[in-house]
């Protein structure tokens, strides 16, 4: 963290000192004050009020353009802090490998790139203004106050520990309730998001007063806890009052006895001593104040930290000459090879998802890959782009161990369609074109064409320039996988894998989807899994997946005489199996 | 902090088999009205770390919110005593302390005793009235907040589909955590210092008209001033702001956005792309927000000058007027702490006005929601029992006017009978569904459910002979118990066991650590789409309805599990009339009725093997799903 800051550190150090001219200015300001009142208005004296009051002004300038300064450099280095953190955290997100963002959630990562980082910000901001400022204050008032009286600063010193007492009583009894505090109203958000998301069922069931009473449960105690919370606040400000007050009036004491016996002390003394206790004390809980800030903004780094420190675990491969400059020859690109792979996932070592698995397929071929849910096809697909690294075995891409390849140019290569289709909120031909840049609009529309999304495309009001809300939510699933294809046709590519990505389409769409497929890329390596089938039976070789083991390997044909299993899915769908052959 | 998303201007949704489409004119740039950012209190920044927002009705969203008052009559009361009773006090603290000091210069030491006596016990007075006011402002919050919750979600629960269709899930919960959150700030932290600072302002006013009127008049100009800067400056404040929100929006939903869809952006190697991008947006938020930081910290200083030349404003008049013998020297003295103690109020004022902007057009926000009307509840019948036999009338529906959905829609089910509805995306399948549920009205014809419209039966006599099961399960965060016993929290756990037996879902949950008590965390987030729909289909056994929707309720499960569930899905069908939508023609083959559907109209009606024969849209379907590729 220290490393951001340290970029800055001629702001950081300009900041502080305005911040010191202006506090001068306000401590200089009481004195001439004192002047005006005592010397000009007492005494008559028009023109030293005129004199001292223009001079007032004058110094109250100065002060409040060191004050606006102080501001633009505190400004200059917390934002530029926090804008270069932002920066690197979420280049570092991206380069995060699966198995990272497996682990701390996506919505944990957005909060602390928003999050995390504007709290730490702030610190940095607080630190360079307000410490400072209150350092100054708080030493500054001590030190006027001694020069008051040493009796008053004695004063001080015996309130000063109550004070601290308080403060910290507070702040420990007060942090964990803000956390429960906070979970409370995670939950009710929670159920008031389940209800919004769910008022199908929670209709259909007639559940409304159920779900009412389940919200008005979660607000009770949210309440509750609010109320415990601000209860206990609500006693801090009064018992530092005590305090203070305790200690004016130990001064007003103090001070009297010290005016009749020994005459030190004038009685402006002592009016002066009342405004630096009260400074003194008030520095304290601003003090508190940062402590708090500070303590969350710590937390906060942590979680910052944790991201950037992580190490990259998938890394570019080494070998040199690079790979992907070897010239190849037609047979070899595009193939993909699995020898003797097992996967487990980090951290589940124990649990493999894979195992033993060896295939290959060649250039231009389809390979099919069905199985139950849970059986290991996406792990497996996964493994080709290098989202995973394989715990045994090789995979080869052309030939070549994908760990030996600088990951850019293996990625290249390949085109993938998640099954989850990522879309984001730009217009459809931006959501395509997202594949390739360059590609000209006559490309994209072919794109869409062969994806079979160009003709709901074209019904659209806006057609290509239709905007796609976020999340793609203005999209119904099947439109939302037939434009994430297309985007993936788009891409130059060797390799295609479709991860079930036509669970959405009819039948008849998929079909002809993969009819056109075939026709327009017939040297594309294709890898495709898929539930039905009905979409794969055309497959070149259709892979059966068994508890992450290949069952089965073969055609259609083949696998029906061969694959108990199948059969047993093939049964399953198509129960009178001879029909429509 | 949430940061939830309004929709843009002209955001429409039209729900059919899920799908929302909008429509938008791409050149309108949407604003996002909320932001992720708030500054922390007691930061440093002395300006409004907030964006000011404008309510457009101040007056009557007020006058509503007073009626949430009404009930916490008793405490608002005591709150404004306590605060009526902390400035008092507060206002005595100066005399008194200036008091003792005189007693001191005067050397009368008897006096000083009395008056360090009366000051202890006003210094009790106040702090005990502190602790009151803050008490009670946290009691008075708390209480009208709460009323509003629920007040909110009632509406929430009751609004009618079409509006939750027709408006953003997002847009509907921001009402709930930032709107209320809003005003339970600005209730619990602004309403004792607007109440004492007022108090404050016209207490000191009427002192000093009594000490002397014209200095008075020569303190308020200054006070013109002050607010006149303050009204100027929170102008230039507001456009920067406003500038810095929608800057922010931007980076946090690009941030959302692109790190949801991460995946992606790796697989397609963008990730140089993506984070040039952010840097963009990122350099961008910097700039306007040193703008608008190095603005709102401007305004403590500035305020500050103000105040001082104020003050040698004061001095130099009341020092010519006591020179022309006017006034006394000591009124001018003391008008000097009162135009001082004055100035503090003003600018806290200055400083709230935004945060109960920001309230107020929060407090609109919802209050606009609690205007919508209710879910159409009529009709009153309740035919006993139900059977299940169910006509749809020359039904036409569209969720959009002019643009049809169902055309003309006819269709008779008898008890009993296990009717499927096919057809491509879009054909009208799931309206027919939203239309028996009465999520929504018919615009033509009618649907009767044994003979009565539906709109004459009562709604939720309704739904509870209903069952349905939807694509997208929904699943609460709550135990499997509960969420299985959702349709029927009488059930004996023995049932529960046997209808998740039924749906194969037993003994996954078997397995668990926690078995049926195990809590579903984020609405089942950690199950696979099968399993959640195997869940759903267990509810929906244990609600033993008469009538049982399944709108591609078992697309995620995979085949050979759904073979093995078909044996249930006979049993739970039997006895039942049951609507079936799958994509998967091999779920409905042995439908008693099957009806295919293209744009809204029925094409086919008719029995797998009578609609084979016939060669026609059914037998095209069939023949591509069996014939697969070869077509």
């Amino acid at each position: 963290m220290l490393k951001y800051i340290k970029k800055y550190w001629f702001f950081c150090l300009l900041a502080p000192m305005f911040m010191v001219g202006e506090v001068a200015m306000d401590l200089i300001q009481p004195d001439m004050m004192a002047d005006i009142v005592d010397k000009g208005v007492l005494q008559g004296d028009f023109s030293l009020i005129v004199n001292v009051g223009v001079r007032m002004i004058l110094m109250v300038i100065i002060g409040g353009i060191f004050g606006i300064l102080c501001g633009v450099f505190a400004n200059i280095a917390a934002q530029g802090f926090g804008n270069d953190l932002r920066k690197d955290l979420f280049g570092k997100i991206m380069h995060l490998s699966f198995q990272q963002t497996d682990k701390i959630s996506t919505g944990s990562l957005v909060t602390r790139l928003t999050n995390d980082v504007t709290q730490v910000q702030n610190m940095v901001m607080m630190l360079v203004r307000g410490f400072v400022r209150n350092t100054v204050m708080f030493i500054g008032g001590i030190f006027m106050l001694y020069r008051q009286s040493p009796r008053f600063a004695l004063i001080a010193a015996c309130g000063l520990p109550f004070v601290v007492i308080a403060v910290t009583f507070f702040l420990r009894k007060t942090s964990p309730l803000f956390a429960r505090v906070q979970r409370k109203l995670d939950g009710i958000n929670h159920i008031m998001q389940e209800t919004v998301a769910g008022a199908r069922v929670v209709k259909a069931y007639v559940k409304e007063e159920y779900e009412l009473g389940r919200f008005d449960d979660a607000n009770d105690e949210l309440c509750t806890e609010n109320l415990r919370v601000q209860s206990l606040l609500a006693f801090m400000s009064p018992c530092m009052n005590i305090v203070l007050n305790l200690c004016v009036v130990a001064v007003i004491i103090v001070g009297g006895f010290t005016v009749k016996t020994d005459g030190g002390i004038t009685p402006g003394n002592i009016m002066a001593a009342i405004t630096y206790l009260a400074q003194i004390l008030h520095g304290i809980t601003f003090m508190a104040n940062i402590f708090q800030t500070f303590s969350r903004a710590k937390a906060s780094a942590d979680r910052i930290n944790e991201v950037l420190r992580s190490p990259d675990i998938i890394t570019d491969g080494a070998q040199t000459p690079n790979p992907a400059t070897k010239p190849l020859s037609v047979q070899e690109r595009g193939t993909v090879e699995f020898r003797a792979v097992s996967f487990a996932y980090p951290g589940s070592e124990d649990h493999k998802v894979l195992e033993n698995l060896s295939f290959k397929v060649e250039q231009g071929q389809t390979l099919a890959i069905i199985g139950s849910t849970g059986s290991g096809k996406s792990s497996l697909v996964h493994l080709i782009p290098r989202f995973y690294d394989v715990i045994e075995g090789e995979v080869l891409v052309d030939g070549i161990n994908v760990k030996d390849y600088n990951l850019k140019d293996l990625r290249d290569k390949i085109a993938i369609v998640l099954q989850k289709a990522e879309l984001y909120s730009r217009s459809i031909e931006e959501n395509i074109r997202w594949s390739r840049k360059d590609a000209d609009p006559l490309d994209i529309k072919k794109a869409a064409q062969i994806a079979h999304a160009d003709d709901f495309i074209c019904s659209k009001s806006y057609g290509y320039y239709t905007p796609v809300s976020e999340g793609g939510h203005s999209l119904s699933g099947g439109q939302k996988q037939r434009i994430s294809i297309a985007r993936a046709i788009l891409k130059e590519h060797e390799i295609l894998i479709l991860d079930d990505s036509t669970s959405a389409l009819d039948l008849k769409t998929e079909a002809s989807l993969y009819q056109a497929l075939n026709k327009e890329h017939p040297n594309v390596t294709k890898i495709i899994i898929a539930q039905r089938i009905s979409s794969i039976r055309n497959a070149d070789r259709i892979l059966v997946l068994d508890n992450g083991t290949v069952s089965a390997i073969g055609t259609h044909e083949e696998l029906l005489a061969q694959s108990e299993i199948y059969k047993d899915i093939y049964n399953s769908q198509l129960k009178e199996g001879g029909i429509g052959k | 902090m949430n940061s939830v998303k309004r929709p843009p201007e002209g955001f429409e949704n039209r729900p059919e088999s899920g799908e929302k489409i909008y429509k938008q004119n791409p050149n309108k740039q949407s604003e996002p009205a909320t932001i992720n950012f708030r500054g922390r209190p007691g930061g440093p920044g002395r300006g409004m770390g907030q964006t000011v927002e404008h309510a457009e009705n101040v007056t009557g969203t007020l006058r509503r919110l007073l009626q949430y008052f009404k009930k916490t009559k008793k405490l608002l009361v005591l709150l404004l005593v306590s605060v009526v009773f902390v400035t008092l006090t507060g206002l005595l603290v100066p005399a008194l302390q200036g008091a003792s000091i005189d007693v001191i210069k005067e050397k009368a030491w008897n006096t000083l005793y009395s008056y360090v006596i009366m000051l202890l016990a006003v210094y009790a007075v106040n702090v005990l009235f502190t602790l009151a006011q803050s008490l009670i402002a946290a009691r008075l919050s708390q209480s009208i907040v709460k009323q509003m919750r629920h007040d909110l979600f009632k509406k929430i629960d009751h609004l009618s589909i079409k509006y939750l269709d027709t408006h953003s899930n997002g847009d509907v919960m921001s009402r709930m955590t930032n709107d209320v959150e809003n005003v339970s700030n600005t209730i619990s932290q602004s309403l004792g210092s607007l109440v004492s600072g007022v108090l404050t302002i016209i207490g000191t006013v009427a002192i000093m008209f009594v000490y002397c009127w014209q200095l008075t008049l020569i303190t308020m100009v200054t006070v013109i001033l002050t607010v006149f800067v303050t009204k100027k400056m929170s102008k230039i404040m507001r456009k920067v702001y406003r500038k810095r929100s929608a800057v922010l929006g931007k980076l946090n939903g690009h941030s959302e956005e692109m790190i949801t869809g991460y995946k992606s952006i790796v697989a397609y190697n963008k990730q140089d792309d993506v984070i040039d991008e952010f840097a963009q947006t990122s350099d961008e938020l910097r700039k306007v927000s040193i703008k608008a930081e190095i603005l709102g910290g401007s305004m403590g200083p500035i305020m500050n000058c103000i105040s001082n030349i104020s003050f040698v404003i004061v001095a130099a008049f009341g020092g010519y007027f006591a020179y022309t013998g006017l006034i006394t020297i000591g009124t001018v003295s003391a008008f000097i702490i009162y135009a001082k103690q004055f100035s503090r109020p003003i600018n806290e004022i200055a400083q709230l006005y935004g945060t109960i902007q920001t309230a107020v057009a929060g407090a609109e926000r919802v209050f606009a929601l609690l205007d919508e009307p209710d879910e159409d509840k009529t009709g009153c019948e309740k035919p006993e029992p139900i059977t299940g036999r169910i006509s749809f009338r020359n039904v036409d529906f569209s969720y959009v006017p002019g643009k049809q959905v169902l055309y003309d829609f006819d269709l008779d089910v008898e008890p009993g009978q296990k009717i499927a509805l096919v057809g491509a995306t879009g054909s009208g399948k799931t309206t027919v569904v939203n239309l028996l549920m009465r999520f929504y009205p018919v615009d033509k014809g009618q649907i009767m459910v044994d003979g009565v419209n539906i709109q004459e039966i009562d709604r939720d006599y309704l739904r509870k002979n209903i069952a349905i099961v939807l694509q997208d399960t929904v699943l609460f965060s709550n135990t499997i118990e509960n969420n299985i016993k959702y349709a029927n929290l009488e059930a004996s756990d023995r049932q529960m066991e046997d209808a998740a037996k039924m749906s194969h879902i037993h003994r996954y949950i078997e397995r668990l650590p926690d078995k049926y008590d195990t809590v579903l965390k984020q609405a089942g987030a950690g199950l696979s789409h099968g399993q959640r729909q195997l869940m759903a289909i267990a509810r929906a056994i244990l609600a033993d309805p008469k009538i049982l929707i399944l709108d591609e309720a078992t697309s995620s499960v995979d085949t050979r599990t759904e073979k093995n569930i078909q044996d249930a899905m006979v049993k739970l069908m039997k006895n039942r009339t049951s609507l079936i939508i799958a994509h998967r023609l091999s779920t409905i083959r042995d439908a008693d009725k099957i009806v295919v559907m293209d744009q809204g109209r029925v094409v086919e009606i008719g029995n797998h093997q009578q609609l084979l024969e016939k060669q026609g849209k059914y037998y095209e379907l069939y023949m591509t799903q069996f014939a697969g590729n070869k077509t």
